[in-house]
């Protein structure tokens, strides 16, 4: 084939011009686990603000030990998951550089913090729970049947989401650790 | 000068809409990422660009009866898509002119970014040509044939050769200025 040397060196340069459509998906990932991200960080507050304020606001109207243990347990839980949370979130707001190497470093990062996050969230809420059933308990020296069909309903509900969240990232990590050796 | 020209691609049997897409877009993502990146000025325009084509081919995708090869197919929705992006894009009292050199209000990309490689240079001096000669010099630089292009913009291929070779004396003019 007869080749035109100056346009075969704009082919070469044209072509390694642009990054592909991977990046562009990278960069799409990354601002939807930001925004996601901030949403989770306006719901803590709010959590933390409405429970704890909650407990808080009980235990001051009603100061009885049984009232001011839940509280500080209530409190107990929320430093748990803020530390967890902060520690996770640490340098991973954004990316080093705007390569396409850093947005996979920091998708890689975030599904891995989110994983993590699973575990946490599990045995959380399965202390949670143990706290909550043995403080009904002791309130009214009883379980009855409404209580634990609600809480099995709830758990039910919860393992369910965690083992489909869990599949949902593992399977993004391993889509993006692909990328990562490509 | 020789160019390739594939022949006309048959998809596989038994093949989805959704396969095929997969298929076509993972073939020729790069490529049309760049024709997107060629039509607009920043990378955000480029990725939105590039989604319109996508959708556009994939609501295009079950009109196509192999006329014409998939990447002839491909690149024709891909451009009018651009066109129609530019006409959105652009103010109505700067009409698409092929005998000026549309001046380039951009900064200049070594002010942007030190030390950017020849490729991004390229890229904007291609951006500053005309939009009849930069839709012949990328589908060229992506190795499409005269055929392909005289079908995927309606012209004759003696006019494909005629705008190839405007486009690439006012490409060295844009390169030299560049330097």
């Amino acid at each position: 084939m007869k080749l035109d040397p100056e346009l075969e060196l704009w082919r070469s340069e044209w072509q390694s011009a642009t990054e592909s459509p991977v990046t562009a998906d990278l960069r799409r990932r990354v601002t939807r686990q930001s925004l996601y991200m901030r949403w989770l960080l306006v719901a803590e507050i709010l959590i933390t603000i409405v429970i704890g304020g909650a407990t808080i606001f009980v235990a001051a109207i009603d100061p009885r030990a049984a009232k001011i243990i839940l509280a500080a347990a209530t409190w107990l839980f929320i430093a748990a998951a803020w530390t967890f949370a902060l520690i996770s979130r640490k340098n991973s707001w954004s990316p080093a550089d705007s390569t396409t190497s850093a947005y996979l470093d920091l998708c890689i990062r975030r599904t891995r913090t989110a994983l993590r996050s699973v575990i946490f969230g599990a045995v959380l809420y399965a202390v949670e729970m143990a706290f909550c059933l043995s403080w009904i308990f002791h309130e009214t020296s009883s379980l009855n049947s409404t209580t634990i069909e609600i809480v099995t309903a709830i758990t039910a509900l919860f393992a369910i989401f965690l083992i489909r969240y869990r599949s949902r990232k593992r399977a993004e990590l391993a889509y993006l650790l692909n990328l990562q050796l490509e | 000068m020789t160019l390739s020209t594939p022949a006309k691609s048959e998809p596989p049997e038994n093949e989805s809409s959704d396969q095929r897409f997969d298929r076509l877009l993972a073939a020729n993502g790069p490529a049309l990422v760049r024709l997107a990146a060629s039509y607009t000025n920043t990378t955000s325009d480029r990725d939105d660009l590039f989604q319109e084509i996508a959708v556009a081919i994939w609501q295009a995708l079950p009109r196509f009866r192999g006329e014409s090869s998939e990447r002839t197919f491909l690149f024709r929705v891909a451009h009018n898509r651009a066109i129609d992006y530019l006409r959105r894009h652009r103010p109505p009292s700067s009409p698409i002119d092929a005998d000026t050199i549309l001046p380039d209000s951009r900064p200049n990309p070594e002010a942007r970014f030190a030390g950017e490689q020849q490729g991004e240079r390229l890229r904007q001096a291609i951006h500053g040509l005309p939009v009849p000669y930069r839709q012949v010099i990328t589908l060229v630089l992506e190795e499409v044939s005269y055929g392909e292009i005289a079908q995927i913009l309606g012209i004759t291929e003696s006019n494909v050769g005629v705008r190839l070779n405007r486009a690439r004396q006012l490409l060295r003019t844009l390169l030299e200025e560049r330097k």
